[in-house]
């Protein structure tokens, strides 16, 4: 098998031709950071969550830092993470001023019976774990408190500008792992949970089938389910290319909303479909990387 | 289309002592959910009535009676969904709220989010004017109990030793075809503080869609969630199975995959059921006209005429 890391950098509609291109630069050295992990002995999982915190630590991305505020101008983050080989799984939501969600999520798979901790109790798990929180504040950027005031006065469902991060991986014995983290939605309610956080919705993986990654308007995502829904499709014979466009299609028509993902087939077949204007992508496999950002676009370059 | 309501109060380890209860429990919550439909209330409100009528009830694991977390208090999580337009709502983690299905529905109808935690979801219940209750009121004596009992023994059970409990749920289809599914939990006993379950996230604990069918989850809550246990047996019954056969299908297989129990309670669009566990037990129950079928044994099915 030969190995693959394909990351998203959020489904939206990024009308800012500029962030377009940090988005496709962010994606792209995402992609090779995932691929290195996972080529030069690391495992699966440590590849997605290697490529995620790298989108977390930008401020591009709308997760980790960078992320979009809550109503009270504060950042709260959601993540997942998923092994394929048992279905393990963990995850975090609500949770403030934590630099990496997905290594938060990733403990919660490791050191845990549970899948999801929420809030002050997975704050404190951190804490028990030697994550040491950062100050209050601290990843709260200009260029979100901006985007926040802006929402404020139009006080209009705002197709989100920014999106929701992720990684699907495929290692050489075909063993499966997929990770999402996001900021959630701007201007949401203090408290506000998303798809991100939950398994079936934001994220999925299973070695007998693929791995998913999804992004884009959270209450449709979980309303359909989107990742177990791919899932299910390619159990059922469908290429993963055809699962992830006939689901987001599905999804969007049903609906009435957007969103994109990301899918590896267990054969390490990649899929990338999105019904919103635009989804940063990209991928590694061997020394090339494929990327897009447009509907239909899809560049190959050499490592 | 024949009128359903079919409920359930758990699924488990439920031991002798606690079987009248829950069997007591969910009758009592059918004919509740029932009573509503006939009335002209909506499969929504026939869900969230019966749902109530459990988290009131000190033998079930939901609301009042729930299983306490490592710091001794009581962190709820519940799931609503409407089959029409696969709107949903639900709660997680909130503490101190009497009925947590109906804080999910208030999320579902009053906000344009569908899942609310910790505080955040507290203090939402606060500004809709939805009472607090004095810290501490949920806490059971049983629930006490079973904690004590899970820090001396470290195994964290939905249904304990002496102090029978699970999450409870109700799935119901009216006159014309619609459908809803509500769960309602406490959680698993001895929980990390913050620990959300498989009751809060649609697809797991909680689906509905007219266009397939309606399922509400019990058991091992982190096997439910990996397993997306709701929508798998969606999508079982979307490929052509009937609610029964995708029910025991789909429980089986992730248990088998999992090597963990649950349970769960499903109609489909046609209005037939599904009712299966791969648990010990499993307390459920159901009002179509004016019968009430109800069982908590592997292969129980009881009839009775209904009270009301």
């Amino acid at each position: 098998m030969e190995p693959v890391i394909l990351v998203h950098g959020g489904a939206g509609a990024i009308s800012d031709d500029a962030k377009a291109q940090e988005l496709l630069a962010g994606v792209k050295g995402a992609a090779k950071t995932g691929y290195k992990v996972l080529t030069s002995g690391g495992g699966v999982v440590d590849a997605v969550e290697a490529a995620v915190r790298s989108m977390e630590d930008e401020e591009i991305f709308n997760a980790g830092l960078g992320s979009v505020l809550n109503l009270e101008g504060e950042v709260e983050m959601d993540a997942s993470i998923m092994v394929g080989s048992d279905l393990s799984a963990g995850a975090v939501t609500v949770v403030k001023d934590i630099k990496n969600p997905i290594s938060l999520a990733r403990l919660v798979m490791d050191k845990t019976d549970h899948v999801l901790l929420a809030a002050e109790g997975a704050k404190k798990f951190a804490q028990l774990h030697k994550v040491v929180p950062l100050q209050p504040g601290a990843l709260v950027t200009d260029a979100s408190k901006k985007a926040l005031a802006k929402w404020r006065e139009k006080q209009v469902e705002a197709s989100a500008e920014l999106g929701t991060v992720g990684a699907v991986g495929i290692d050489s014995d075909g063993g499966l792992a997929a990770a999402t983290s996001t900021g959630g939605r701007q201007g949401k309610l203090a408290g506000r949970s998303s798809d991100t956080c939950m398994i079936g919705s934001g994220t999925y993986a299973d070695d007998n089938i693929g791995a998913v990654s999804t992004t884009g308007h959270g209450e449709t995502i979980a309303k359909f389910c989107l990742a177990h829904s791919i899932i299910k499709a390619m159990e059922r014979g469908q290429s993963a290319e055809e699962a992830t466009q006939n689901c987001v299609e599905l999804m969007t028509k049903r609906l009435n909303n957007t969103a994109g993902a990301i899918t590896l087939s267990n054969r390490g077949e990649v899929g990338v479909a999105f019904s919103t204007n635009r989804m940063s992508w990209a991928y590694q496999k061997g020394d090339h990387l494929y990327f897009g950002i447009d509907k239909n676009e899809r560049h190959i370059e050499k490592v | 289309m024949e009128p359903i309501v079919l409920v359930h109060g758990g699924a488990g380890d439920i031991p002798d002592s606690r079987v009248p209860l829950k069997l007591n429990g969910v009758k009592k919550a059918a004919s509740i959910g029932y009573r509503v439909l006939k009335r002209g209330g909506s499969v929504v409100d026939a869900v969230e009535e019966a749902v109530k009528s459990m988290e009131d009830d000190e033998a079930f694991n939901a609301g009042y009676g729930s299983v306490l977390n490592l710091d001794g208090e009581v962190e709820m999580d519940a799931t609503i969904m409407i089959g029409a337009n696969l709107n949903s709502g639900g709660v997680t983690v909130v503490k101190d709220i009497a009925h947590p299905i109906s804080l999910a529905r208030l999320v579902m109808e009053r906000t344009p989010h569908f899942l609310l935690a910790g505080e955040g979801a507290n203090r939402f219940a606060k500004v809709q004017g939805v009472p607090t209750l004095p810290a501490g009121s949920l806490v059971s004596k049983y629930a006490r109990e079973a904690l004590e009992d899970f820090k001396k023994h470290g195994d964290n059970r939905t249904e304990i030793g002496e102090k029978g409990v699970g999450t409870v749920g109700a799935v119901a289809i009216d006159s014309k075809g619609r459908m809803a599914a509500a769960t309602s939990t406490g959680g698993i006993n001895g929980k990390m503080v913050g620990r959300s379950s498989d009751t809060s996230i649609i697809g797991s604990g909680t689906y509905a869609d007219d266009n397939v069918g309606a399922v509400s989850t019990t058991g091992h809550g982190e096997s439910i969630a990996r397993f997306c246990l709701a929508h798998a047996i969606i999508y079982e019954m979307k490929n052509g199975s009937s609610a029964a056969v995708a029910t025991a299908n789909t429980l089986k297989a992730m248990t088998e995959k999992l090597k963990n129990t649950a349970g769960a309670i499903a109609i489909s669009k046609g209005g037939d059921l599904g009712i299966d566990f791969t648990s010990k037990r499993m307390a459920w129950a159901y009002q179509i006209k004016d019968e009430i079928h109800f069982g908590i044994e592997h292969g129980q099915h009881t009839k009775e005429k209904a009270k009301n």
